[in-house]
């Protein structure tokens, strides 16, 4: 029989029982949709990471103070994270070439009659996009898939450079939404502003920005913020030292444990931290990497994945059974059409053909079923695990073929069984 | 040239312990275009004979030639092919898929093996020769006990082959519409094509050129009738 033929003679066939065709694929269905919710959790905890850490590169460790609540207020927990222990870090730090440190804190801003209560940030001049993306956040419309470069950040002036930075010199930039509330559209650029008393000259205005997540562009405010050079801050804005983050870049990026040792040890030194009796230090500091967050953010997409793939497997193999159980049914009832095909020249391969064709038709159908459930259930997905699920593109076709051989393994048998039926048995069977 | 020759053809039947012998080596000669009746009491072994002349079966022992081909070692393919070129089937209960059309029921053989040309034009004609042109579009249950076996003839008809064969063709129809398939039968025979028919009514089987009377798996008598159809 010619494959169109074959193709014609297979939809007759699972079209004249429209219902029990349709509940047969719900295991496929659920299945399919299990595949693609899967394929969605790893991605969308790929992208998570890349999105929420582009900027922290490959090369970089991540030292922030270790905290404890204190009378209502996060303090810092043994010795203080100092901008001397970052400053010192790469002539003591072997695998340590530069070493980035930021300071933040609150403070009164004013210019002219206007006054604003503001959390500020003391950065290095390379530290500016470090600094922003603790935000997670992105110039106003930017597309996804555009290269982010530090320039982009700025709207107007400029940052300030290296040089202020060493030199403590008083200059700051605003936000986007800070400079339109104190200066009311007026140019700041130039303009004297005081925070805390300290005169300040402003220098440069942020761009315009929005969260990177759709869902925290309600209750983030990225445009309002002072930026100020570290060594300004630390000196004029806090009454006792401040700790710090610091930005540690490592010489190589194979060596970022080495480096995260060699760190540890160097800071053990500084802040005077004995071995324990257990052995291990009692840590005023943790260390971060682009493959620590990367490696706990992919285990926590692991864990649901595992189970939706437990998922996927169980009513993958439910739905084949149901397609098995069906097609059996099937070709019981139709013992008669099989005998007078027979007797009219099918061969056992055209009977198999018809009915194999028919059960990947049917997982087929589920299949595509299951792929639009399966792509209305990311969000669901996304919500359980902290927004983490992004639709692959490669896990439409992958599931879709999933359910085409799901239904090949499980239409199997029933074909065959229906190619060795005996025509003259079959023709009498009522 | 002769259509059919069986020499020894022997068909037993494992039930069991025991076996049954449907058919005791029985020889045959048929020549093309003969109308042949076969009679015979229930159980006589008249279908285990149509289904070893069909090719739906192959024999215990003995052999059969189609058309001077020895088919009796065939393989199931094999067979499936001969069947499909060679031999058309009418059976007591119609046997039209209850799905298709007259018109889809009647192309069927025309879907396995390769026959070429227009399927939907030999359906056609074949359904013409059968007088039901207009029935072209009802399905298996919009149709009468006869216009069902005109369609099935149709079926039969449609691949040109080399013998028909038909099990108690007017078994399940009243008389009248009975000797309608018969005229047809008889219609089909004078154009050339052989038949071999199973029958229990004598007035069915006296439009046969020969009739053959079986009895315990065995031709035991065999007579001509002067047929002026
Ligand atoms: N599949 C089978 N297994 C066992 N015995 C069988 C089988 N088919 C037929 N027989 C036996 O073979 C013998 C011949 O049967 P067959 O069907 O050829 O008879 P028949 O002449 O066509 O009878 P009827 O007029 O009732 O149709 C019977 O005794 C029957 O019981
Ligand atoms: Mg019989």
């Amino acid at each position: 029989m010619s494959p169109l033929n074959t193709l014609l003679t297979a939809l007759r066939g699972i079209s004249s029982n429209a219902l029990r065709t349709t509940l047969t694929t719900l295991g496929i269905v659920i299945g399919v949709a299990s595949v693609i919710a899967t394929l969605a959790l790893g991605n969308g905890a790929r992208a998570a990471v890349n999105a929420n850490f582009r900027f922290l590169g490959s090369d970089q460790v991540q030292i922030d103070q270790d905290l404890e609540l204190k009378n209502g207020q996060m303090q810092a927990q043994g010795k203080t994270l100092t901008y001397e222990d970052g400053l010192n870090m790469p002539s003591a730090v072997p695998l340590v070439d530069r070493a980035e440190m930021t300071v933040s804190g609150s403070a009164k801003l004013r210019y002219g009659r206007q006054t604003d209560d503001i959390n500020f940030q003391g950065t290095d001049a390379g530290a500016l996009l470090t600094v922003i993306s603790q935000g997670q956040v992105q110039p106003v419309g930017w597309p996804s898939n555009k290269p982010l470069t530090p320039k982009d950040f700025i709207g107007q002036g400029r940052f300030f450079t290296d040089a202020e930075v060493l030199a403590g010199d008083s200059v700051c930039v605003l936000g986007y939404q800070t400079a339109l509330d104190l200066f009311e559209g007026d140019n700041p650029i130039g303009q004297t502003v005081w925070v805390n008393r300290k005169p300040c000259q402003v220098i440069g205005v942020l761009a315009e920005l929005e969260a990177l997540n759709v869902e925290d562009r309600i209750n983030t405010r990225p445009n309002d913020g002072l930026f100020l050079p570290v060594s300004f801050a630390i000196q004029n804005l806090f009454d006792t030292e401040p700790w710090v983050t610091i930005i540690a870049h490592v010489t190589d990026e194979s060596k970022m444990e080495e480096a995260k040792a060699e760190i540890a040890t160097y800071l053990r030194q500084r802040h005077g931290i004995p071995k324990g009796p257990d052995g291990k230090y009692a840590d005023d500091f943790h260390m971060t990497t682009k493959q620590d967050v990367l490696g706990a953010q992919q285990q926590s997409a692991a864990t649901f994945s595992l189970l939706l793939t437990a998922l996927a497997i169980v009513s993958l193999v439910v739905g084949g059974i149901g397609i098995m159980n069906v097609m059996l049914v099937s070709v019981s009832e139709r013992t008669r059409e099989i005998g007078v095909r027979m007797a009219v020249g099918a061969r056992g391969r055209d009977v198999v053909a018809q009915f194999l064709l028919e059960a990947v038709l049917l997982s087929a159908g589920g299949g595509l079923l299951g792929i639009a459930v399966g792509i209305l259930t990311v969000p669901i997905a996304a919500s359980l695990n902290q927004g983490v699920a992004l639709l692959d593109p490669n896990s439409v076709p992958l599931a879709f073929g999933v359910s085409l051989v799901t239904g090949l393994v499980f239409g199997l048998y029933p074909a065959l069984r229906a190619s060795q039926l005996d025509p003259i048995e079959a023709l009498r069977y009522e | 040239m002769k259509i059919i020759q069986t020499e020894n053809l022997t068909r037993t039947y494992a039930v069991g312990s025991s076996t049954v012998n449907a058919l005791r080596g029985v020889s045959l000669a048929v020549e093309m275009g003969e109308f042949v009746a076969l009679m015979g009491p229930s159980g006589s072994g008249k279908s285990t004979m149509m289904h070893l002349l069909g090719c739906l079966d192959t024999p215990s022992a003995g052999s059969y030639w189609l058309e001077e081909r020895d088919v009796s070692k065939l393989s199931k393919d094999e067979r499936a092919e001969v069947r499909n070129n060679r031999i058309g089937f009418i059976f007591q209960t119609f046997n039209l898929l209850p799905r298709l059309n007259a018109l889809e029921n009647i192309a069927l053989p025309l879907l396995y093996g390769r026959h070429g040309g227009d399927v939907n034009k030999q359906a056609s004609e074949a359904l013409g020769r059968v007088g039901l042109k207009p029935r072209a579009r009802h399905k298996p249950n919009e149709l009468s006990g006869g216009e069902r076996q005109r369609v099935a003839i149709a079926r039969a008809l449609v691949t040109s082959p080399a013998l028909i064969l038909a099990d108690e063709p007017t078994g399940n129809l009243d008389s009248k519409t009975g000797a309608e398939i018969m005229r047809l039968l008889v219609e089909l025979c004078a154009e050339g094509h052989t038949i071999l028919m199973v029958t229990h009514d004598a007035k069915v089987a006296s439009h046969a050129g020969r009739i053959l009377q079986m009895q315990d798996g065995e031709i035991v008598e065999e007579r001509s009738t002067d047929v002026t159809a």
